[in-house]
């Protein structure tokens, strides 16, 4: 029996896990940062003024490690500017005035996919990057298999953040596209396992899916108890196949690779139909928003409009935030455009936003106890008030600040409610920073 | 549109509080002040009074006078002067209680900058210092209407042997015997404590395992089921293992150091009664190993995962 990591319970508020996933009327206009990945920003190829179709390209790829970004609506380009992201980054985005019709980019045609090159050259331009928040270009990802052999696909369908329930619908709407994208992963990566975790608190979704496989052995759809952050990579790896990626691994050396149920869907999309990446189904809930429900929006579709098509602010919102309650980023603006990996937006009352004043630290040790990493938040807190940088970032890397996901464990169970993903947030930063410049002193 | 509400993540939260864990605490330890009213009369509620008053007086003057934010909201004074006054006999004169919790208070936390700084438990070392300063602390006071007014407790008896002189292990378990006014009734402490764990305020184990190393390791000594048994319920031991040694402040935040803490204060206490033929042993063995905690915590760190 290996020993359990991650034992928090929270409240799941899957409020919307009943509701249909429903596309939202066209919205006048989109903003679509060229910067909605990790890695390189794409570059603009079109200029204010232009004409563009839904599926065009407006962004190419800006580097190594970058994405395409596609028109998610027909329309005009007005504006090619900076946008401040809620991220606190300042990204170049391309913001396109809708004509309504959404008409479709006539040059998309299915590619044509017959080895391992043409297959990532098709996941590459598909503009698909981890859906699950991440970011990752997914054929970025799936390259490692070049070096690496791939034998085991971990499909995440976890979905461990309260409220959001996209990737339910998806399981539960489009099973087939997840079996197409199993057969995809077999085809060309050589993959010979593939597991579905999805967190037991999402019966109708491992049925569907179990039935939906039932005569593919190599499948396995694992019940996963649903504890926070079970559908964290590290975490969700461990728990289903006992392995551990150590510092200075990749995961693909392990023969693994850990995909988002939704990538996984949206890449078999785009292989049949060869639409790229232009839309998602966003879960829009919280306790200001009227109608709370799952919405398939154009990826740049600001929150405001998202809100509004979900019936709008049922009382004043104090917070309103993309992403799930535990890691979401809340924004300032109800302009502020959902991105590829916005898997929903979030919109709380005010008492729901009422944020609670820091007390003394009592040494409870229920951070310890519950972060599932094992870390020590009291810890980072102490090495943060060393006055020595060089210290300072020694004693955080000591007690293995890099290996912190920020998944808010901590800070949720504080009674004394301390800032402590803050603190962790702030010594990654400083650490981080440490190692670039030693880096480049070696140089 | 008003301005929105820009926080880090997470935006949601448990819900618990310090506060409420230091409610959780006063109210496990109702059942024992109750025994001690009961069993003691009406001096015991008066040492209780005056130690919780004393207490919370003390670090709201302190706090007055160091300019600092008013902290007895949260409670923790009302539990260290109730933990003190619970560790005191009905004979110890009542300006000595005052004097003991401002001890407490002042010395053993405020100087350290107050709740969560402090490296030994308030209550624990407050008692201690009364032991040193005005030495009988526990001894002496015998249950009300006894035919005996003072005594000695089953404690400064033990080191005989079992005898005739002692009260029956039920007596002792309910606490019709003499002690310190919240020590003496295992049973009042014993709900206090699956109320703790219950409540998830404590972890089962740290109790346990300093009740048990001490029980075990008379058993051993001695060989006499009996005699360990009249040890584990004699004295401090229920209170101190279930209300001191739990005390988050002063013990390791990691579960192995707790274990090795509870462990650690066992065998003190063990070492001390046995040995010494000191009837003070579980004070003492939660002190010291107050003072280790750091350092337990430190050998016991958990490696994390991936790391």
């Amino acid at each position: 029996m290996k020993k359990k990591v991650s034992r928090l319970k929270v409240p799941h508020n899957k409020h919307t896990a009943g509701c249909a996933s429903v596309p939202v009327t066209p919205p006048p206009e989109v903003v679509l940062p060229l910067s909605m990945h990790s890695g390189a920003p794409a570059e603009p190829v079109v200029q204010v003024g232009d004409y563009v179709r839904v599926g065009q390209l407006i962004g190419k790829e800006g580097g190594e490690i970058s994405s395409p970004v596609y028109a998610t609506i027909s329309g005009t380009v007005s504006a090619i500017e900076p946008v401040k992201l809620n991220t606190g980054r300042t990204v170049t985005a391309v913001r396109i005035q809708g004509d309504g019709k959404m008409e479709k980019d006539p040059d998309i045609k299915v590619p044509e996919v017959h080895d391992l090159d043409s297959f990532l050259a098709a996941v590459q331009r598909s503009g698909i990057v981890g859906l699950g928040g991440a970011a990752f270009p997914l054929w970025k990802k799936l390259d490692a298999v070049r070096t690496n052999p791939v034998h085991t696909v971990l499909i995440n369908g976890a979905e461990c953040e309260p409220y959001i329930t996209s990737d339910h619908r998806l399981m539960l709407e489009h099973a087939d596209q997840i079996a197409k994208g199993v057969e995809y992963l077999r085809t060309y990566l050589k993959a010979e396992e593939f597991i579905i975790g999805v967190e037991n608190n999402k019966p109708d979704a491992i049925a569907h899916l179990e039935e939906t496989f039932k005569d593919d052995p190599s499948v396995k759809v694992m019940a996963m108890d649903s504890v926070y952050p079970q559908g964290a990579r590290q975490i969700l790896l461990y728990n289903a196949t006992g392995k551990v990626v150590q510092p200075g691994q990749r995961l693909a050396s392990l023969g693994v690779i850990v995909i988002n149920i939704t990538s996984l869907a949206k890449m078999a999309q785009y292989l049949t139909d060869g639409m790229p990446l232009v839309d998602r189904c966003v879960t829009v809930d919280g306790s200001a928003v009227a109608k709370p429900g799952n919405y398939v929006a154009p990826v740049g579709t600001t929150v405001g409009y998202l809100i509004e098509q979900a019936g709008g602010f049922s009382e004043p919102a104090g917070k309103v935030l993309l992403g799930g309650p535990m890691m979401g980023r809340t924004t300032t603006t109800l302009s502020e455009p959902i991105v590829k990996a916005t898997g929903a937006v979030l919109a709380f009352n005010q008492k729901d936003s009422a944020q609670m004043e820091p007390t003394a630290c009592i040494h409870c040790g229920r951070c310890v106890e519950n972060c599932p990493i094992g870390l020590n938040p009291t810890a980072f807190a102490r090495d943060l008030e060393i006055e020595d940088e060089a210290e300072k970032v020694a004693a955080l890397d000591r007690h293995n600040i890099k290996l912190c996901m920020e998944c808010g464990c901590c800070s949720y169970v504080c009674p004394a409610h301390r800032p402590l993903v803050q603190n962790n947030r702030e010594g990654l930063a400083l650490s981080k920073k440490a190692a670039r410049a030693k880096k480049e002193g070696g140089k | 549109m008003e301005q929105l509400i820009t926080t880090s993540s997470p935006h949601i939260h448990s819900g618990a509080s310090s506060r409420r864990i230091m409610l959780d605490v006063i109210i496990a330890l109702l059942p024992a002040s109750v025994a001690a009213v009961v069993i003691f009369g009406m001096k015991a509620l008066a040492v209780l009074a005056v130690c919780v008053v004393s207490a919370v007086a003390a670090e709201a003057l302190f706090d007055l006078l160091a300019h600092k934010p008013q902290t007895v909201g949260d409670c923790s004074a009302v539990v260290t002067g109730l933990l003190l006054g619970l560790n005191l006999s009905t004979n110890v004169p009542l300006w000595q209680c005052a004097v003991g919790s401002v001890f407490a208070i002042i010395v053993v936390k405020c100087l350290f900058g107050g709740l969560g700084h402090n490296f030994a438990n308030p209550a624990i070392a407050g008692r201690v210092f009364m032991l040193l300063a005005f030495s009988a602390v526990a001894g002496g006071a015998m249950p009300a209407g006894a035919e005996l007014v003072t005594g000695a407790t089953p404690l400064e008896l033990l080191p005989a042997g079992v005898s005739d002189q002692l009260p029956s292990l039920w007596e002792m378990f309910i606490g019709l015997c003499g002690g310190a006014v919240g020590e003496t009734c295992a049973l009042a402490l014993l709900l206090g404590y699956v109320y703790l764990v219950v409540r998830k305020v404590i972890k089962w184990y740290v109790p346990a395992i300093f009740i048990g190393t001490v029980f075990v390791c008379c058993f051993i000594a001695s060989g006499d089921v009996v005699l360990a048994l009249y040890e584990v319920l004699a004295g401090g031991l229920f209170l101190g293992a279930i209300f001191m040694a739990t005390d988050y402040v002063t013990t390791p935040i990691n579960a192995q150091g707790r274990m090795l803490f509870a462990l650690g204060c066992g065998l003190i206490t063990f070492i001390i009664r046995w040995f010494c033929r000191y009837p003070e042993g579980v004070s003492f063995s939660i002190l010291i190993m107050n003072i280790l905690s750091p350092y337990l915590e430190k050998w016991t760190a958990r490696k994390p995962l991936g790391g």
